[in-house]
């Protein structure tokens, strides 16, 4: 069965989907996004009820595999030390994310000539930044101007409350001479464009209840929609077809009823992230492209980057109050970003602050450190962690290496039938000292705060979040897939708009700069529309 | 009672020794009905805890002359601890979710300084706190590399 050809046919309704759509939507173009899942309903998250905390384990997981929803599909990371984290829904994983919302740096543009690593980008913090600003109104990014971490910027909403646990962290900071600042969040700290303002429920990762996390559901797509952009839930592709000529001419997917259709398209734009849009691309093999499409190169689905991470902890004799506030949104360091040969690594890496936990979480974390007994010592030891811990989370730089890689696992399928994508990853050398480096600074920092006892974890296994660099972007074509406008080298009318296109990682959150990268394709779409398929 | 059934008093007494009363105005887990939602989390493991159930039951009886549910608090522990060893997996399988339901009780938020109520709609106030705390950081020279 076929339907009417559209203009543009957005595969993934995510963070990059939902920038694009609305960026396009101004053409008066026939656009169409297909999303294999469908919407939330913020009165049905967790935070509405008692047992909020224990859905971090269930239907509101980091991995797709344990949550047992239909719209997810099956990720194979039994070989990676790191596991993938996403969801699939309108607004993809800013449902679940912490929207720390840092832009990457000018130096991160320019890895291979700075520091003699991995590559340059074909763009630059120049090319994105006028992106990053429409993405801070449209998201709603809340931050502090003036940070000498970064050039100018100018937040449009006040920081999110340090609170009396940022205070103290803060302090830690100021102790050591490092630099930190009020984190960069998309979080509105007041109403902003039709959402309220923020209440500091605590659990962002669970889903923003209240509406004021910038999960693009709420963002982009009302306004997207609002502008004749056709948005279809419960639909998954199946795989982008070619025409004989070798242009892309749509797309085949599974409908909500369990049908096949196929969507015909002029343009083709693939928005479904570092492993999501590699395993598209490498289920869509035809007689021109029996390796998958686009992949005359042969890196679709190589280069996987993620961002290795660590967590330290430390525990405080005073209460903190850090169940209140955006879990994930407080303070950011980046005293040790930049590259320091005499560090033993290169390139760097950011400190996040997180706030405490809930009284569930206490508990287990307790429970997992060995110090929270039962009987008659229970209670006096809940109340020694109870509302006294602290920590933070360390985002490393990942380097591209071929070897890490999305392929297509040869037994696992989704509901549909469809391959599942399988991990191979390994962290290297580089990214374990820089681990290690990370930790020791963080307990630093926690005990000049005045913390009296600390614990780390690194890697941290569930921190797949960030998922990068498997359809990188490049002026050559053997050397990448993508050119710097986002147009696969192979397939001059499907475009790629997600973290895929990363060439490297940064040391900070991608979901802003892959944005602000959708945003500038959508523009150069939109400036050369008369000649683009020429 | 279903055969797979727990006896609630002695489950209850169990509960209630591993999470005791926290003071005057809240009971232990047992006796705030954590029972209810950690019964039917044990999956394989109520076989498990029915038997060790029995056995410590037996046990009091033997050492005390009552059943275990009659023992003040300060004497069951030592049962627990002891039945435990000849049941391995007897308290780790309930101690989770004990754990898990009586944290997530509103009356015990209460206790801990919250409100009985989940966090939504109701929220936090959260004070801004002292971005005077920056002035250091203002005085630094730029952190990043100009290109």
């Amino acid at each position: 069965m076929s339907e009417e050809p559209v203009d543009v046919l957005i595969i993934g309704a995510g963070a990059a989907g939902a920038a694009i759509a609305w960026s396009l939507a101004e053409t008066r173009m026939r656009i169409v996004c297909l999303e294999q899942g469908g919407w939330m309903n913020p009165a049905e998250y967790p935070t509405t009820r008692n047992d909020w905390e224990m859905e971090r384990f269930g239907a509101y997981g980091f991995s797709p595999n344990g949550r047992g929803r239909r719209d997810d599909y099956p990720v194979n990371d039994d070989e990676s030390p790191i596991k993938v984290s996403n969801f699939n829904a309108v607004g993809g994983s800013t449902i679940l994310y912490a929207a720390h919302f840092p832009r990457f740096h000018p130096s991160d543009f320019r890895v291979k000539s700075l520091d003699g690593v991995a590559d340059d980008w074909p763009i630059d913090y120049a090319t994105l930044e006028p992106f990053y600003d429409v993405n801070a109104e449209m998201m709603g990014v809340a931050g502090l101007a003036g940070d000498p971490a970064y050039p100018p910027k100018q937040p449009p909403l006040p920081p999110v409350p340090l609170g009396k646990l940022g205070e103290t962290l803060a302090k830690g900071f100021n102790e050591l001479g490092w630099h930190w600042w009020p984190s960069d969040s998309a979080i509105a700290t007041q109403e902003h464009r039709g959402r309220a303002a923020c209440i500091n429920l605590g659990p962002c990762l669970i889903g923003c209840a209240q509406g004021a996390k910038g999960s693009t559901d709420v963002t982009y797509w009302p306004a997207a929609v609002r502008e004749g952009v056709e948005l279809r839930t419960h639909c998954r592709v199946r795989e982008i077809t070619l025409d004989e000529g070798g242009l892309a001419n749509g797309a085949s997917y599974i409908d909500e009823h369990g049908d096949e259709q196929h969507q015909a398209a002029e343009i083709v734009v693939l928005a479904c992230n570092g492993v999501g849009t590699p395993r598209l691309l490498l289920n869509s093999k035809s007689r021109r492209f029996p390796d998958g499409l686009a992949n005359s190169s042969g890196l679709v689905g190589r280069n996987l980057m993620f961002h290795p991470y660590a967590m330290v902890t430390g525990v405080f004799d005073e209460r903190l109050e850090g169940y209140k506030g955006p879990t994930g949104c407080s303070i950011i360091s980046q005293e040790f970003y930049e590259t320091d040969a005499s560090r033993g690594f290169l390139r760097g890496y950011s400190f996040e602050m997180l706030r405490g936990m809930g009284p569930v979480m206490t508990a287990l974390w307790g429970m997992s450190m060995g110090r929270l007994p039962w009987g008659a010592e229970h209670h006096a030891a809940y109340d020694d962690i109870w509302d006294r811990t602290a920590g933070m989370v360390v985002i490393c730089e990942d380097l591209p290496e071929p070897e890490n890689r999305v392929t297509l696992d040869p037994e696992i399928v989704d509901a549909d039938g469809i391959p599942a994508p399988k991990i191979n990853y390994r962290l290297s050398k580089n990214s374990r000292k820089m681990l290690d480096h990370a930790v020791a600074r963080g307990t630093e920092v926690l005990e000049a705060a005045g913390a009296r006892e600390t614990r780390a974890e690194a890697p941290l296994p569930p921190a797949g979040w960030h998922l990068m660099g498997t359809a990188r972007m490049g002026s050559d074509s053997a050397a990448s897939v993508v050119d710097p406008h986002g147009r696969c080298h192979d397939v001059k009318n499907l475009f790629i708009v997600d973290g895929s296109v990363f060439v490297t990682s940064g040391g900070v959150n991608p979901t802003n700069t892959l944005q602000a990268i959708a945003l500038y394709v959508a523009d150069y779409i939109k400036q050369n529309l008369e000649t683009l398929l020429d | 009672m279903p055969d797979d059934a727990l006896p609630q008093e002695i489950f209850s007494a169990v509960l209630d020794t591993l999470i005791p009363a926290r003071d005057e105005s809240l009971p232990g887990a047992g006796s705030l009905g954590i029972g209810a939602i950690v019964e039917p989390k044990l999956g394989g493991f109520v076989r498990l805890v029915a038997a060790a159930l029995a056995a410590l039951d037996a046990l009091a009886r033997e050492r005390s002359g009552v059943p275990f549910a009659q023992l003040p608090v300060e004497e069951r522990a030592p049962l627990v601890g002891e039945v435990d060893a000849s049941h391995p997996g007897f308290v780790e399988s309930l101690v989770y979710n004990a754990y898990t339901g009586y944290y997530q009780d509103p009356r015990v938020a209460v206790a801990l300084g919250l409100k009985s109520e989940p966090p939504h709609p109701g929220g936090y106030e959260l004070e801004m706190g002292d971005l005077g705390l920056l002035a250091a950081v203002r005085r630094r020279e730029k952190l990043y590399r100009e290109l």
